[in-house]
């Protein structure tokens, strides 16, 4: 890092500062010009430095859509590079390549991996060409390069909706071909059975051509049985299985890899530019829609042998878009709309009355701008207001971000676009200015809380704290954020000093916005930093932010009132957004003061119930669970199965079966015992192997042989 | 819509009582363990609620094999010692079907053993159920590899010369071997459990039920149908549990952890007791089909263009050359089928 100079002067033309804060009337000439805020002066010369971009949009099927080229550029040298001195030359080459690369790409050159790696390669010397080769060979992907600019969400988006739909389309004509050909299945087994299947026509057909005249098919089909009416499918059913296959094979959302189409029969596409086209599309396809779920389900029951035309017919007659589960609508394509381009400036109103329609809609809001004209009161609110509203409407998912911190949320991208509803992104990518690149100006408008980062993910979870999140904020906690910034003054001393990075530092990053700043003139000192003027409105001391110039000079731009209070509406935003991700909730803090004021009040007492002895826990005797048999009233003498052990042997059944019966497990037991004689019960006993029958005593005392009979039950009492 | 356990329409499903699975009047000898196991297998149906014309009961030839006839399934009554192989073929067409099969000790052990033995081996998830009565049934009393040494039969007057096989050490030797257990006939609660264990197991379940045969061996197993002591109960969390009805009365109990190898293969050798319970289970072997899952659809068109690449390369054409394609293709069938040549 360069270490910058602090100047006393910088050569304008001084202003009465206090005046200048009141009325934001400069001199004629007074307007600093290109400098730098302070703060952003270590990334300066960005394309030097390692960072999330320049990113590769890959193209192969495995691994993730998107990633960084110093996060591959990493895994690459992980992978091949020794640690210590013996990988140093390779890591060093391929460093460079990665530099080349993020050189070309900021220069605007566009392209894929693959073309820039090899132009990069090629300028180096010959020994390092074989470990640039070495180490693409390693890297094993390839893709467009896609730098920070301010297309970036738009390529992205698109690129990674592009995933994501090709992955919907490949689940969803796998399981269409499946379905297809398991009904073309069954429609042919019945043709192949019918008597025109069996005609020698048909037999001959399916004979090869050189061997038809080898048989005679007329013969043949004579000993061929004929399906009777009964195996053959019923009408009714052969026409739903038609009827379904049909929808499977004209279905339009998903184009069939080598199907020719006929014009009119042209595969959907889901790409719009313009809400109300959008909206019309989905809505003159709800019924194509909603016919295709229809066969789907039908096509599975019917598959399955499950089809139960009593049941089923009503259900289906009935089926309606307004069946459709979130499920069935997430195996189609969703609607993909690019807004806020130049070329198409959006309306809030339009993008909020798509959102709560409920219809799958990825919207990507391209903020290019966040001025409107050059108040910068309205600075941001157009384009920050309707992703909090999007947000309130409760079943949308909503990210809002810098283009400079994509890369940093991609999974959270792909999770609203894998969200089975609408989705809104709105990300500001502004163009870049002589000023900064288009990466820093993003990012600056991040730092500064003009376009702070945030999720609402209704898949995440039923509450608030599950669905919102602040993540990716630097120092969510904090008002503004800080860091430190090094410099050495006018006795060249180094000197460290926090300094906070404001709305009001990011105005001065706009060049459009510079005439609310001046040059503070030289010894110059009621001046007070930017965050604290923002906080307490003072009069005696005017705010200033921190800015460097071309040379690195340091220097303090005073600023005018209006873009103070622009700043304090920033932070009033700023607060209602913590408040939604859980920081400083205000519900939250004074339920807490609530609660330790009450905990102060009974703490004396406390500490008092504390000295006494604490009272024994109660034992609770738990009852011990044992699964006791099931015991049958009976009284001592009556004879009884243990029916839990029949092993259905059918012995008992068969020398009486109104006596022994079976009950629902199929297991013995006494069913009526005056419905044979005693001399069966023993028998019974005798031949159950394994001596479960119990005869008990006889329940006819005039029957004959008794004596001999109790005698031989004794031993299975 | 998918018509998973939630969807509305799943809802319809119907409800089965154990006549709803019975058919006909089993053949069997009245005593014979078969009766036994075929209630439970009934009782297995009903409980899991299987559809009939989603369950296959695939058999091989002998009494026990006679099986598939009195469940009201499908049923395919094939050959002697094939029931497997046939099973397999089932499955691997069928992988939604529910797939039994039914074979005895003279099926399984003798002419199908080596069909046995790949079986384990392939792991596909079939419910396996040995009916073990030491004897061949159908054939009038002969031996079989199971009998004891010494039995006298039509077929070994002199009584047997060999030692039998146990099939228990047998299944536990093979490789990818994932499920044994060994039930006996006439404890109807263990049979039960033990054939729930196995059919909820995904894999080849093999269940080796030790069944009485009242024709030919009306006592051999007399001593251990008198002497609960003589069988041991393996019982073990999350295994086998016995209710306290069947565990006042089998008191010889042995907490034995199914996923235990060794100690399953040093049960298995014990003879008396007879060991009773889930010997060993391991739900990660693969299964055979999965492995070979192809998500290339199978119809007319890609059959027929398999066909023909196929044939192709076999293809001697007039002038006496072949095509070019035929040798470029190499020898995999397997790639040929189902692509577009
Ligand atoms: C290829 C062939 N060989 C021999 C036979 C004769 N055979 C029929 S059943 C049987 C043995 C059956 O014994 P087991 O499998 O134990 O069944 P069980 O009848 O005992 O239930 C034999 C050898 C046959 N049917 N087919
Ligand atoms: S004889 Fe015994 S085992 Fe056989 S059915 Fe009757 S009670 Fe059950």
């Amino acid at each position: 890092m360069q270490t910058m100079r602090m100047e006393a002067t910088v050569d304008v033309q001084a202003v009465d500062p206090p005046v200048f804060y009141a009325t934001g009337k400069q001199p004629a000439g007074a307007a600093p010009a290109r400098l730098w805020p302070a703060a952003l002066a270590p990334y300066r010369d960005l394309a030097n430095l390692r960072f999330d971009f320049p990113l590769i949009l890959t193209s192969g099927k495995a691994g993730a859509p998107v990633i960084s080229l110093s996060d591959a550029v990493n895994a690459v040298l992980q992978e091949i590079a020794p640690p210590g001195r013996d990988g140093e030359t390779l890591r060093r080459t391929v460093l460079r390549i990665e530099r080349a690369v993020r050189k070309r790409a900021a220069g605007g050159a566009k392209g894929t991996l693959s073309e820039m790696w090899a132009a990069a390669a090629a300028n180096l010397e010959e020994a390092a060409r074989s470990e640039a080769q070495k180490a693409w060979a390693a890297l094993g992907l390839d893709g467009t390069v896609l730098d920070c600019h301010q297309g970036t969400a738009a390529i992205l988006m698109a690129h990674l909706w592009s995933a994501a739909q090709n992955e919907k389309a490949r689940q969803f004509l796998a399981t269409a071909a499946k379905l297809s050909a398991a009904l073309s299945g069954i429609l042919r087994a019945d043709y192949l059975r019918s008597a025109e299947g069996r005609s020698p026509q048909s037999l001959q057909a399916a004979m090869g051509g050189a061997l038809q005249s080898l048989f005679d098919f007329s013969e043949m089909s004579a000993l061929l049985p004929k399906a009777t009416a009964r195996d053959a499918l019923p009408e009714s059913r052969r026409r739903r299985l038609a009827w379904a296959l049909a929808v499977l094979e004209q279905q339009r959302f998903f184009a069939v890899p080598g199907k020719a189409h006929a014009p009119a029969n042209e595969p959907y596409g889901f790409r719009f530019d313009n809400c109300g086209e959008a909206l019309a599309a989905y809505r003159a396809r709800l019924p194509e829609l909603t016919e295709l779920v229809k066969a789907m389900a039908v096509a599975e029951l019917e598959i399955d042998g499950a089809y139960n035309e009593g049941r089923h017919d009503a259900y289906f007659s009935g089926f309606d878009a307004g069946s459709l589960r979130a499920e069935d609508r997430a195996r189609f394509p969703d609607y993909l709309l690019v807004l806020g381009d130049e070329s198409e400036p959006f309306d809030n109103t339009g993008v909020l009355a798509v959102l709560s329609s409920g219809i799958p809609l990825k919207i990507v809001l391209n903020v290019g701008d966040l001025a409107t004209g050059d108040d910068p009161a309205a600075l941001g609110v157009r384009s920050t207001d309707i992703a909090t509203l999007a947000a309130a409407l409760g079943n949308v998912f909503v990210l809002q971000s810098a283009g400079s911190n994509l890369y940093a949320l991609h999974e959270r991208l792909s999770r609203g676009l894998a969200f089975a509803g609408p989705a809104l992104f709105s990300v500001y990518a502004p163009p870049a200015t002589a000023h900064l690149p288009a990466y820093l100006a993003a990012a600056a408008a991040m730092q500064s809380r003009a376009f702070p980062a945030f999720t609402y993910d209704p898949g995440a979870g039923s509450d608030l704290a599950s669905r919102f999140s602040l993540e990716n904020n630097p120092q969510p906690e904090a008002d503004w954020t800080t860091s430190v910034l090094e410099y050495a003054d006018g006795d060249l001393q180094r000197v460290r000093q926090e300094v906070a990075f404001t709305f009001v530092d990011f105005l001065a990053c706009d060049p459009r916005q510079l005439h609310h700043f001046a040059v503070a003139p030289a010894g110059y000192d009621r001046l007070a930093p930017a965050a604290e003027a923002i906080g307490v409105p003072s009069r005696s001391a005017v705010p200033f932010v921190a800015v460097s110039d071309a040379d690195n000079r340091l220097a303090r731009l005073i600023a005018d009132e209006r873009a103070v209070d622009a700043a304090r509406r920033c932070l009033e935003k700023w607060h209602r957004l913590q408040e939604l991700g859980g920081v400083h909730n205000s519900h939250a803090e004074r339920l807490l003061e609530r609660e330790r004021k009450a905990w102060e009040e009974r703490a004396p007492q406390a500490s008092a119930a504390e000295a006494a002895p604490p009272s024994a826990p109660v034992a609770v005797a738990e009852a011990p669970v044992t699964e006791a048999p099931a015991e049958v009233e009976r009284a001592p003498g009556d004879a009884f199965i243990e029916t839990p052990r029949c092993s259905s042997c059918n012995e008992c059944t068969q020398i009486n079966s109104r006596m022994f019966a079976y009950n629902g497990d199929k297991q013995a037991y006494i069913a009526d015992v005056k419905a044979g004689s005693f001399a069966q019960l023993v028998e019974a006993a005798e031949n159950c192997q394994i001596g479960i029958i119990h005869p008990g005593k006889p329940v006819n005392l005039a029957e004959s042989g008794l004596e001999a009979l109790i005698e031989r039950a004794g031993p299975f009492q | 819509m998918t018509l998973e356990a939630d969807c509305p329409l799943k809802m319809y499903e119907e409800h089965h009582d154990l006549a709803d699975y019975q058919s006909g009047v089993p053949r069997w000898c009245s005593g014979c363990g078969d009766n036994a196991i075929l209630t439970a297998m009934q009782r297995l149906c009903r409980d899991h609620n299987l559809r009939p014309e989603k369950t296959a009961f695939i058999s091989g030839i002998g009494c026990s094999s006679r099986l598939p006839h009195y469940m009201r399934a499908y049923g395919f009554h094939s050959i002697h010692g094939r029931a497997l192989p046939v099973a397999e073929g089932v499955k691997m067409a069928r992988p939604d079907l529910d797939v039994f099969v039914v074979t005895g000790d003279g099926d399984c052990c003798s002419i199908g053993s080596a069909h046995w033995i790949h079986a384990l081996r392939y792991n596909m998830n079939l419910t396996v159920v040995l009916h073990d009565n030491h004897v061949y049934g159908l054939t009038k009393k002969q031996a079989s590899p199971t009998s004891p040494r010494g039995l006298k039969s039509n077929t070994t007057p002199r009584g047997a010369y060999l030692e039998a096989l146990n099939p228990l050490t047998v299944t536990l030797g093979v490789q990818n071997v994932s499920f044994v257990a060994q039930a006996v006939d006439w404890i109807p609660e263990t049979l039960y459990d033990i054939l729930d264990a196995a059919f909820r197991h995904r894999g080849l379940s093999f269940v080796r039920v030790i069944q009485r045969c009242s024709e030919f061996l009306p006592k051999l197993f007399d001593p251990w149908l008198r002497d609960p002591q003589k069988v041991q109960l393996l019982t073990h969390e999350g295994a086998l549990k016995p209710s306290a009805g069947l565990a006042a009365v089998y008191k010889n109990q042995l907490d034995h952890d199914p996923a235990d190898m060794n100690r399953a293969r040093e049960i298995a050798s014990l003879e008396d007791p007879i060991p009773v319970g889930i010997l060993y289970r391991n739900p990660d072997v693969p299964c055979y089909e999965d492995l070979r899952l192809s998500d290339k659809v199978r119809n007319a068109e890609t059959i027929r263009a398999g066909l023909e690449a196929e044939f192709d390369r076999f293809t001697v054409w007039p002038g006496g050359k072949r095509t070019q394609r035929g040798r470029a293709q190499g020898g995999n069938a397997d790639d040929a089928n189902g692509s577009d040549g």
